[in-house]
């Protein structure tokens, strides 16, 4: 009887915790450049500790449009499991397109710089912001 | 007797968490975790984005392409994969990324037999004013089309599958048949114990 009233804790447990598993957010961190300066705002403390950015560049694409690179550096020795999302924003400051743009994956290695880029796809895109947040990298 | 007492709320519990108040429905973001190794949605989404914006970055097309909106037809791309993925969709959704980029002009074929359709009843039933009246032979010709494929691998070991995926996209010229851009998104998964139903 004691087994079975375990086994049924145990079942009952499991099931809360694949509950849980699937609420789990990822973090964010956003950086905004709409001044002209690179300011962080931080989501949470943890994936502030662990990625930086530490440059970033706009050029024109052949076609006209606006491309931006984020350099991002690891500051943690173990490999980071990332996601990140560059959204594009009008002179007056208004996104554009934004349901249709996507989180990519992102796999940083430990102490590793990495480059993200992303083309505008309107002429009236000029600013944007990259959105970066961490996913369970327990796999 | 506290034992009993346990096992019935461990019981009631599970009752409860199993769901046995009906199904829970949630809005889900677009972009959510993956849930299998195999090919999700937000895969699609990224491959669309990637794909669109490779082509509007590129300079061999900017150069095939300059001064004018060149015309651009589709050619669903070829599903070389055993999974079922509609690949027309997916080359809907680079045509919709690339319209609104506003550097190319689309004509849609799979839509041809409607057009002909409606242009024969304004031309037969007498109801349009035939000045006004719009005739075949007027449309515009695709210079170049858009077509690709998908691939994929996947490697089974014990209880972990591994899959990898590779979209392959080309925009052809129709006139000198030079290819003017590829490019591929790569996509590998895997997971463990995970249950296969093909």
């Amino acid at each position: 009887m004691k087994l079975f009233a375990f086994a049924a804790c145990l079942l009952a447990i499991s099931q809360l915790v694949g509950c849980w598993w699937y609420t789990t957010a990822g973090t964010s961190v956003v950086l905004n450049h709409d001044t002209g300066k690179s300011v962080l705002f931080e989501g949470n403390t943890t994936l502030r500790n662990r990625i930086a950015v530490t440059a970033v560049t706009y050029d024109k694409v052949a076609s006209g449009m606006n491309r931006v690179n984020f350099q991002l550096a690891s500051q943690v020795q173990k490999e980071i499991h990332l996601q990140y999302r560059i959204a594009w924003f009008n002179s007056e400051g208004m996104e554009i397109d934004g349901d249709s743009r996507t989180y990519r994956p992102l796999i940083v290695q430990g102490l590793d710089t990495v480059t993200v880029t992303g083309v505008a796809n309107s002429p009236a895109a000029v600013t944007s912001r990259i959105r970066i947040r961490e996913w369970d990298s327990s796999h | 007797m506290k034992t009993s007492v346990i096992c019935f709320l461990c019981l009631a519990s599970l009752i409860v968490l199993t769901g046995c108040g009906g199904p829970r429905v949630y809005e889900s973001e677009l972009d959510r975790r993956p849930i299998t190794s195999r090919l999700e949605a937000q895969d699609i989404r990224r491959t669309v984005e990637k794909m669109a914006e490779s082509l509007i970055a590129d300079e061999g097309v900017a150069a095939a392409t300059a001064g004018q909106k060149p015309v651009l037809d589709i050619e669903p791309m070829k599903n070389r994969t055993a999974i079922s993925v509609d690949m027309k969709s997916i080359t809907d959704s680079v045509r919709t990324r690339l319209i609104r980029s506003r550097l190319f002009r689309f004509v849609d074929r799979s839509t041809a037999g409607a057009d002909i359709a409606i242009m024969d009843e304004q031309a037969q039933l007498g109801l349009t004013n035939p000045k006004n009246a719009i005739r075949p032979g007027q449309q515009l010709a695709a210079q170049m089309y858009l077509t690709g494929s998908l691939t994929d691998i996947t490697t089974r070991l014990g209880r972990t599958v591994d899959h990898y995926y590779k979209f392959t996209m080309i925009l052809k010229d129709l006139r000198s048949g030079e290819i003017i851009w590829t490019d591929e998104q790569e996509i590998r998964k895997f997971a463990r114990h995970e249950k296969l139903d093909r």
